[in-house]
């Protein structure tokens, strides 16, 4: 006996409600427990769907979903690094190479000027200012999508979500140290070497951030398609 | 069931040298095919087949394909180039270690 359309959609209701949110984990898993359910149907076919379905679900063990789930979140984990990775690496050859040597040189140029410390503050509050309206613009969109019940891919809330992580950390520890600094020294009077290093972390700052926040949002489609070889199958659905 | 802890480290080995023999296959069908292989001594847990399979595939060992059957999706696993090359070695270091272990749970019989 095969399992119907409805029976499948269950499925799916059943793995969103043990913890399973994303659509490319839930639709592995309900290919599983229907494939067991139908081995359990020809050896006990008087068992209602249910019941079939909780037997099969039993066999994951008493933590249910939840390996599936981490083993999943880390491969994802590795594959949006490497994303991340390819992007970055674009801005250190040529030619883009030029823009990052340039952002790198102004900066350094601009901590040479008296009270510079004062300007970076100013231009990362706006930074990370600008940065949290877009978020949490994000997270409505995002929210509205998981209210709606649409199927969301888990590299794709990655993409929106992740990157908090990363660049904007980064920034947050920075604003801090400038805090913590900015009473007592001045950028202007620092030897060479120390300028070089800050304007060298910042524009490689600068380009994580760009590159979470713009860049890796904007191909989002493109590399989706690359990871789910099913994606387009899916949203044509 | 106790003997399922001494297969626990060689689940990967396993679904390499499953996928090596039958091209592509789905988590469920491993399961079946081990079950069968084995005459019911070896049941894979899904808990366990799951995360083995994801890290398989972020390790590049393993590519998929997905393809609908019937009212819904299925994922197929199946070696890549970079797999199939360790496949070989994982199989070399299993004999390896099964060589090894003769040596050590029955002397008398390795020694001929």
């Amino acid at each position: 006996m095969k399992l119907t359309t409805l029976q499948i959609e269950d499925l799916f209701k059943f793995t969103r409600k043990h913890f399973v949110y994303h659509y490319d984990v839930q639709s592995e898993l309900v290919d599983h427990l229907a494939n067991d359910i139908e081995e359990i149907w020809k050896e006990t076919p008087q068992l209602s769907f249910q019941d079939a379905r909780d037997t099969s679900f039993k066999k994951f063990g008493i933590f249910g979903f939840m390996d599936v789930i981490e083993a999943k979140q880390k491969q994802m984990n590795k594959g949006y690094r490497s994303i991340l990775w390819r992007f970055f690496r674009e801005w250190f050859t040529m030619p883009k190479m030029m823009t990052t040597l340039t952002v790198f040189l102004s900066l350094y140029l601009i901590l040479k000027i008296q009270y510079s410390e004062y300007f970076l503050l100013g231009a990362l509050f706006l930074i990370l200012a600008v940065d949290l309206i877009k978020q949490t613009k994000a997270r409505k969109t995002q929210k509205k999508k998981e209210q709606k019940q649409e199927k969301v891919f888990l590299l794709e809330a990655m993409i929106g979500n992740t990157r908090q992580g990363f660049a904007t950390s980064g920034f947050f520890q920075l604003f801090n140290f400038l805090i913590s600094v900015v009473d007592n020294v001045e950028f202007s009077n620092l030897p060479a070497h120390w300028l070089l290093l800050t304007s060298f972390s910042t524009t490689a700052l600068l380009i994580l951030f760009y590159v979470t926040a713009y860049l890796i949002p904007q191909k989002a489609e493109e590399l989706l398609e690359e990871t789910y070889p099913e994606y387009k199958l899916v949203k044509n659905l | 069931m106790g003997n399922q802890k001494l297969f626990k480290g060689s689940l990967q080995t396993i679904i390499l040298k499953l996928l090596e023999t039958n091209d592509k296959m789905y988590g469920y069908e491993i399961t079946q095919h081990v079950k069968a292989l084995t005459n019911g001594e070896l049941k894979i847990t899904e808990g366990a087949l799951y995360p083995a399979l994801h890290k398989l595939e972020a390790d590049g060992l393993l590519d998929v394909e997905v393809a609908k059957v019937g009212n819904r999706l299925r994922k197929y696993y199946k070696l890549t180039e970079i797999g199939s090359k360790e496949t070989a070695n994982k199989l070399a270091e299993m004999q390896e270690f099964l060589k090894t272990m003769q040596h050590l749970v029955n002397p008398k019989f390795s020694s001929e």
